[in-house]
């Protein structure tokens, strides 16, 4: 069901690059609210925690402008005083235990066609691993994907597996896209990664979703919005001590943190714009490298984390060329021209699409 | 037989599945069910230990944080003490202050959101206390009923102060300033300033609100107490009667004190210039002892031998005859301890604990937070008061650390040393929840055995070699767990509170209401009616008090299930 606004995709990424989440649900609050007057129900949120850490949902409790009460209260459907997203399922801050937990499920499932959004927090691992109420978490996964009618894979282990997918991890975890695949299931999941994922990315992507915009997503099922620009070409503050040669040779010395294992160079995404909690800071403020937390592969494809990223072919076992067409789209500037030890291919920079 | 079980158990980290069987219990006034056996099952598994072996050691702390997305931060430390343990490298005093404040921080965000977020809606129910209670109503419910008004309060604070943990950290779950023999990030002027701006508000929040909070529960425990006696016809002074553990209490000590860090705090049997001092309270104050450590497998899906970290032999068996969870059995001297605030306060203070609430700005003295512990073999109400002691003496300390850093602008912030060819060493901290160990071993520079052994495992454990439950399971069968059949959480509540004096016009509603009522009606439109209820044999037991045994002890799955090596 789409709802007619103002807002089309084009301008709806031009909006969350350039603004806040609270400054783009201000903007368009009112076009959210007549949109859902007409239907007079709320977006139904199933919220499914699989093998992850939690922290996706701290990182959710961490979003500032709005806040969740904010999300969860002052945007209501009509007269009726319900918010226009209620989590019928959400483990970790539920009021609901048990046997009424898994009750409201249902409620989700039997929710207003359309309107039934399912985020997923952690990986999805070989049948035996992680059971909720009884049942295995990849039937739970199964059998809500099925009915939803958006999918949201929230941070890197949903999205690619993340640190549970880790080599050796004995589980055979993978991210949501992939299980669906195996499973026959083809629907569209829009990833949003990141160790945790990032608050804004899915509060701008929620509201989205409420103005019937898929967001334009890249090859890897990322919002171009989000993850769409180099870090370290387009966004890094410390770019210019790597145009200048002075680096870091040690963590917690000034410089560019390329020396120190900064992925940034290989990386998309807007941390560095964005930054976290409550635009406070990010890795790299402090001193140390991106971990390269957005992309799939992570942590083997970045491991060890300290080491440059010239360390990588060794781990993956392929040529640099095949790892430069691989990781470096859009990375710009060779990175060897700077440091004399490699050169590595320049990517072509993706198109904008709508442009 | 009736069996009840809470599956999955929200409001906690992790996936979590609590068992009970019940008995009838027959008194003057009735008879009514308590739980007579409780079983405790972690149900999900990851396998860290698995995938850290062949790794760079460095890259553990970062790793072994995504243990855990709520409790990352002690992850991340006791997983650097370990490296640098087993580096032989000591951080210098400026970065042992910096850990302090981003660690105190975190910490003060992990006691609010779990007094409030977490165990505090039953607490505000059970208590009848509006602000504790979730916002269900929304903005106009807490502006007219201060319903929720902590808890809306809660989501602000713990923000704030995990703005400071990003300040100091880059972000806040998983932050990334730390490396072995140090840290990474600076004591700039602009990040002591902002911190300083942040932390008036949060210790205004702790020591006012939170401690208002905590009185105001404790003087309603008082109602409640002699209300359940009066209906159970069981003698219960309160919550201080409910969730009693084993009074046996293990703290590992938290927070070093930065110009002892050698002498004090890297031999754990000494630890007495921390904040809170390691020890193993057994009814008295005992020395701590690293080697007594040990994990248990007798009832956990695991193929293999119980014994210390170090040497543990640890494999999954999903089929294994007789046990029930993935969790493992850790013991101290091959007995029950309880880990967590509770158990850091009394290991520190013993039971009577005074902390001064002076305004760190205006000097305006509030009075003492004065409390005396309520059960010496810990329950409910005493957990959730050390929580909040806990919060109040760290807010107290961050301005101490502030100041302190000050001095140290200029000053190195990493020892480093190369990766070891061979070493072995290891991390003991706190987590919010409780004692938290990594042990580490290091063989040609890659990692060769990595185990942590943490709180959730410490009370959240199934029986061990000896038949002896965990904490949780002792609590849950200390005989005064008490499942109301058919009487959901409204009729549980008008019955404890049986004045019409809820005032409703604030809403539109001219009428006044009993305190049941009144929740009844703020439940139904969320579909929550049936809130705690379980069915088991036809009918349905209330499992409101047993989830609060189960959450006064601030449960975390994913780190207590993590774990293997070899």
């Amino acid at each position: 069901m789409a709802i007619k606004t103002k807002l089309s995709r084009r301008n709806f990424m031009k909006a969350v690059a350039a603004m806040g989440a609270a400054t783009f649900l201000s903007t368009y609050k009112s076009e959210i609210v007549s949109a859902l007057k007409e239907a007079g129900d709320y977006w139904h949120i199933n919220w499914l925690n699989g093998a992850g850490c939690t922290g996706c949902t701290i990182s959710f409790a961490q979003a500032a402008d709005p806040d969740i009460v904010e999300v969860l209260t002052s945007i209501t459907v009509g007269d009726s005083k319900l918010p226009i997203a209620l989590p019928d399922y959400m483990e970790t801050i539920h009021p609901a235990s048990g046997t009424l937990a898994e009750e409201l499920k249902e409620r989700w499932a039997h929710g207003e066609p359309g309107k039934r959004i399912l985020i997923v927090e952690g990986a999805v691992q070989e049948p035996g691993w992680c059971e909720i109420a009884g049942k295995d978490f990849r039937e739970h996964l199964k059998e809500a994907a099925e009915i939803a009618d958006y999918i949201i894979a929230f941070g890197a282990c949903a999205c690619f597996g993340g640190v549970p997918s880790a080599k050796g991890n004995p589980t055979g975890a993978r991210g949501v896209k992939d299980f669906l695949k195996e499973e026959g299931i083809n629907k569209t999941v829009i990833n949003l990664p990141l160790c945790p994922g990032h608050p804004d990315h899915l509060i701008l992507t929620l509201a989205a979703i409420m103005l019937g915009i898929i967001p334009e997503l890249d090859q890897y099922g990322r919002p171009k919005a989000f993850f769409g620009r180099s870090m370290h070409d387009e966004l890094c503050v410390y770019r210019p001590y790597y145009d200048r040669g002075i680096f870091a040779t040690k963590p917690g010395e000034e410089g560019c943190r390329y020396k120190i294992g900064c992925k940034g160079p290989v990386v998309h995404t807007d941390c560095a714009l964005r930054k976290w909690n409550n635009h406070v800071s990010y890795c790299v403020e402090v001193g140390a490298p991106c971990l390269g937390c957005a992309e799939p592969g992570f942590p083997d494809k970045f491991s060890p984390f300290y080491d440059e990223i010239p360390g990588l072919p060794k781990i993956l076992g392929i040529s640099p060329t095949t790892l430069g067409e691989l990781l470096l789209v859009g990375s710009g500037v060779g990175i060897g021209v700077h440091l004399g030890k490699r050169v590595l291919s320049k990517g072509e920079h993706e198109e904008e699409e709508e442009e | 037989m009736v069996k009840v079980v809470v599956d999955p158990v929200t409001r906690i980290e992790g996936h979590l599945r609590i068992e009970m069987d019940l008995k009838d219990v027959t008194t003057d006034t009735g008879t009514w069910q308590f739980v007579d056996k409780a079983y405790s099952r972690g149900m999900m598994f990851r396998g860290f230990e698995i995938f850290l072996k062949g790794r760079d050691p460095r890259d553990a702390w970062y790793l072994t944080q995504r243990i855990c997305g709520v409790c990352p931060a002690p992850h991340a430390e006791a997983s650097i003490q370990a490296i640098e343990s087993a580096f032989n490298i000591v951080p210098p005093p400026a970065a042992v202050l910096m850990r302090n404040i981003l660690h105190g921080a975190y910490y003060l965000y992990d006691h609010m959101i779990h007094t409030y977020l977490l165990v505090g809606p039953e607490l505000g129910i059970l208590a009848k206390y509006p602000p504790m209670v979730p916002p269900a109503l929304g903005k106009p419910g807490v502006a007219a009923l201060g319903l929720g008004s902590s808890y809306v309060k809660c989501i602000e604070m713990q923000r704030k102060a995990n703005e400071i943990v990003a300040l100091w950290g880059g972000k806040f779950p998983h932050h990334a300033s730390e490396y072995p023999g140090g840290m990474t990030v600076r004591p700039t002027e602009d990040r002591i300033a902002s911190t300083l701006a942040r932390m008036v508000e949060i210790w205004e929040f702790v020591a006012l609100t939170m401690v208002k909070d905590l009185m105001a529960l404790v003087e309603a425990n008082k109602a409640l107490g002699e209300k359940l006696t009066e209906l159970l016809g069981v003698e219960l002074r309160g919550l201080q009667d409910i969730g009693v553990s084993t009074g046996n209490f293990l703290s590992y000590g938290l927070f070093p004190d930065p110009e002892t860090y050698e002498s004090d705090w890297l031999e754990p049997s000494k630890r007495r210039n921390a904040l809170f001092v390691s020890g193993a309270w057994d009814g008295s104050p005992k020395k701590f002892r690293e080697e007594k450590v040990t994990e248990h497998v007798k009832y956990s899906w695991y193929s293999s031998s119980s014994g210390h970290p170090f040497e543990e032999d640890t494999v999954p068996d999903k089929d294994k005859e007789g046990a029930y969870t993935w969790l493992k059995a850790p013991r101290y001297d091959n007995k029950v301890y309880e880990v967590g605030p509770l158990a850091r306060m009394i290991n520190t203070f013993g039971l009577k604990w005074r902390i001064p609430r002076v305004h760190p700005i205006t000097g305006e003295d509030y009075g003492d937070f004065v409390y005396e512990v309520q059960n010496p073999n810990g329950s409910v109400l005493d957990r959730i008061a050390a929580r909040v002691a806990n919060a109040l003496l760290i807010a107290n300390k961050m301005f101490e650390w502030i100041n302190d850093i000050k001095e140290y602008k200029d000053a190195p912030v990493v020892n480093y040393r190369d990766v070891p060819d061979r070493g072995e060493g290891y991390g003991l901290w706190e987590a919010p929840r409780g004692a938290l160990g990594h042990w580490l071993k290091i063989k040609g520079k890659k990692i060769e055995h990595y185990q942590a052994v943490v709180p959730g495992t410490w009370n959240f454990s199934p029986r061990d070699d000896n038949g002896n439950p965990g904490p949780v399971e002792t609590s849950l069968e200390c005989g005064t767990t008490w499942l109301p059949k058919d009487l959901d959480v409204p009729t549980i509540c008008n019955v404890l509170y049986p004045e019409e004096d809820i005032d409703l016009s604030p809403l539109g509603i001219n009428k006044k209401v009993k305190w049941g009522d009144a929740l009844a009606t703020a439940l139904a439109p969320l579909g929550l009616a049936k809130l705690n209820m379980e069915p088991a044999n036809g009918a349905n037991y209330n499992t409101s008090i047993a989830l609060t045994i189960v959450r006064s002890f601030d449960p975390c799955l994913g780190c207590a299930i993590h774990i293997i090596e070899r």
